[in-house]
């Protein structure tokens, strides 16, 4: 702790005032957000367990929080400082800290009035290296809180996603049909093939356990359901079931219902990448006349990434 | 030991609509206690534990034609399943509305219906042992319904007393009283706030803040609310303070005498948030003499008015936790 409080100390020079004055210091990062909800959205879309524990990373690009699991499941969330109504970065390098994050997610969820976006202050570090959340809503209503932070005892694990050829391996599918396609597949109890073919080019989904399911995506058949498509040679690769369901079983329900499309990526041997897109902007009821469903401006997207490492065959 | 009464259409609209569903959470069973002007639902007056509930109604608000009548100066009391007061009425009432009563289109004919409600014994179905109900009788198509629900045998003298005596206690209110904002943001903030503990301290100061906040060794986590109405024992709002945080600002007016703090169980508050109901107009919360509790009174105002309606009132007391050594 204290290395990292001498690193912090100086001065006011990024105002233009050099001193030699030991001026208090401005925190890291202090920036504000006008949708709470969107940030637990985005926040709780990476939440399989009941105890996690995160890490954030702070820089002036934005903010990270990243989530593991037994080193075989990582999940990213992006929140870009576009994102922010305010955003002032003053650190040295990038600040990590961990956290807890359904004890975040719950606190963020107490700062959110239903109908009615809600304002709110991040400031980091506290006093006492906390993170500190407040509301700006009203004169003579605030709401706060100090959360506990720790230091991250490891790296976090870089899973180094690496194209799987030349040509990537990829498709895009809707949200909605890709968890409703991963729930299906819970019931024969078995690891989840995903095989993607050139020709006819189509993605399935196989499980073989107490019953067989097979669920195929054709790219021809309906473009609504399948977007996007880039695969030039047979990919066939197995995952756990719990860690597969992980990237989709708390997707929030903006995603369903903005009609939002997810990527999903085969990179070299087999690590699967998936990525969502979360809205954080304000709930557009008072523009009833814009469609909704689709344009989003890209600054209020959260971007969600989950890495799934495949499972290991014994033969081969 | 007789008690005969016809529950009046506001009546069976308060009980009915909106206090029998926010008593029920306050417990499942709670004490029917009815005397010569009153008719009271009391929650855990005689054991120490959960909240305390008292529910008073003046006999005018729910009853016509009410008789009560006992060796014990005319008093009466037992215990009573909510739920099961609440399903009977409801079950009886449809009918009463059917068929005559003053809801149904058929109102101005021949004989009005009434819905009456007395004490009985009875001989309940597979047993030689008459046991009492409180039962509700109204004219269905052809003949009388009759819904009986079970009740305690009606408390002793002395145990009467005991009850009066802790209701008496009970109505001892803080001497200072603030005004809750807005109960539905409140309920839903505290709603979200059990997740992540279950301690809550709540301060008030005689100047109308009101200072919520749960702490545990990983998060700290509070609600201010600032420049209520307050009723009772008040204060001038100190200068200089602006610019403090909650906590600081809480700490120097508990320093200085003008606040009291306390610590609830968030689980007690959440409950006691549920009288909302009974649909009352505002609600004030306060702290007890020496902390004793953290009281919650609900406001009805008579409808179309801003006047207090005297004929009802509600209000619950939260038992403090011991902050032990901190």
């Amino acid at each position: 702790m204290l290395g990292i409080e001498t690193e912090k100390r100086r001065d006011f020079g990024g105002k233009g005032m050099s001193s030699s004055v030991v001026e208090p210091e401005s925190p890291d990062l202090v920036c504000e957000l006008d949708n709470v909800q969107g940030m637990v959205d985005a926040l709780t879309s990476v939440r399989w367990k009941r105890h996690q524990d995160a890490v954030l990373e702070l820089s002036e690009h934005g903010i990270v929080l990243i989530v593991e699991d037994t080193g075989c499941l990582q999940a990213k969330v992006y929140l870009q400082r576009e994102l922010f109504v305010r955003y002032e970065y003053s650190a040295q390098g990038q600040p990590r800290f961990g956290v807890s994050l359904g004890l975040f997610v719950d606190c963020l969820n107490t700062f959110c009035i239903p109908g009615h976006s809600s304002t709110i202050e991040f400031q980091y570090p506290g006093p006492d290296m906390q993170l500190l959340l407040k509301s700006t809503d009203s004169l003579s209503a605030c709401t706060y809180a100090e959360i506990r932070t720790r230091i991250p005892d490891t790296i976090s694990w870089d899973y180094n996603f690496v194209p799987a050829g030349s040509i990537p391996i990829n498709f895009t599918v809707k949200s909605a049909a890709l968890k409703e396609a991963i729930d299906d597949l819970e019931w024969p109890g078995s690891s989840i093939q995903i095989i993607l073919q050139p020709a006819p080019p189509s993605v399935t989904f196989k499980a073989e356990g107490h019953g067989d399911l097979q669920i195929d995506f054709m790219y021809y058949a309906n473009t609504d359901l399948l977007a996007a498509f880039n695969c030039d040679q047979i990919v066939s690769h197995r995952y756990k079931y719990k860690f597969l369901r992980a990237t989709t079983s708390n997707i929030p329900s903006s995603v369903i219902k903005d009609n939002r499309g997810s990527k999903v990526t085969i990179g070299r041997g087999g690590m699967l990448k998936v990525q969502h897109l979360v809205s954080v902007a304000r709930p557009s009821n008072s523009h009833p006349h814009i469609d909704s469903a689709g344009y989003q401006q890209p600054s209020r997207i959260a971007y969600i990434e989950f890495f799934v490492k495949p499972e290991v065959d014994e033969e081969n | 030991m007789k008690f005969k009464a016809f529950l009046t259409d506001h009546g069976v609209n308060l009980l009915e609509k909106r206090f029998l569903q926010a008593l029920d959470k306050m417990g499942k069973v709670c004490h029917l206690y009815l005397t010569r002007d009153h008719a009271i639902f009391l929650h855990n007056l005689l054991n120490g534990d959960g909240i305390q509930s008292i529910a008073q109604f003046r006999k005018e608000a729910l009853f016509e034609d009410y008789r009560i009548s006992s060796q014990n100066d005319d008093r009466i009391a037992f215990t009573i399943d909510l739920s099961l007061l609440h399903r009977a009425l409801r079950s009886i009432v449809t009918i009463y509305t059917e068929f005559g009563g003053s809801h149904s289109s058929d109102a101005g004919g021949p004989t009005l219906n009434r819905l009456q409600i007395k004490l009985v014994k009875k001989l309940p179905p597979h047993s030689q042992q008459p046991m009492p109900f409180l039962t509700f009788e109204t004219k269905g198509y052809k003949s009388a319904v009759i819904q009986d629900v079970p009740i305690s045998k009606p408390l002793s003298r002395s145990d009467v007393l005991e009850l009066q005596a802790a209701l008496d206690m009970a109505q001892d209110l803080p001497q200072t009283l603030v005004q809750v904002p807005d109960m539905n943001q409140l309920q839903n903030f505290v709603d979200r706030m059990k997740h992540v503990g279950d301690v809550l301290s709540v301060s008030i100061s005689r100047y109308g803040d009101l200072h919520l906040q749960i702490s545990t060794t990983l998060i700290t986590l509070g609600a201010e609310f600032r420049k209520l109405l307050v009723i009772g024992e008040q204060a001038q709002v100190p200068t200089g303070d602006d610019s403090l945080s909650a906590q600081s600002r809480t700490r120097r007016a508990i320093e200085r005498g003008d606040a009291m703090s306390v610590q609830v169980s968030v689980k007690h508050f959440f409950k006691s948030l549920q009288c909302h109901l009974a649909k009352p107009d505002c609600a004030f919360y306060g702290i007890g003499q020496q902390g004793s509790c953290l009281t919650v009174v609900f406001q009805f105002f008579v409808p179309g008015t801003r006047q207090t309606d005297k004929s009802i009132s509600l209000h619950c007391r939260l038992p403090v936790l011991d902050p032990g050594a901190d």
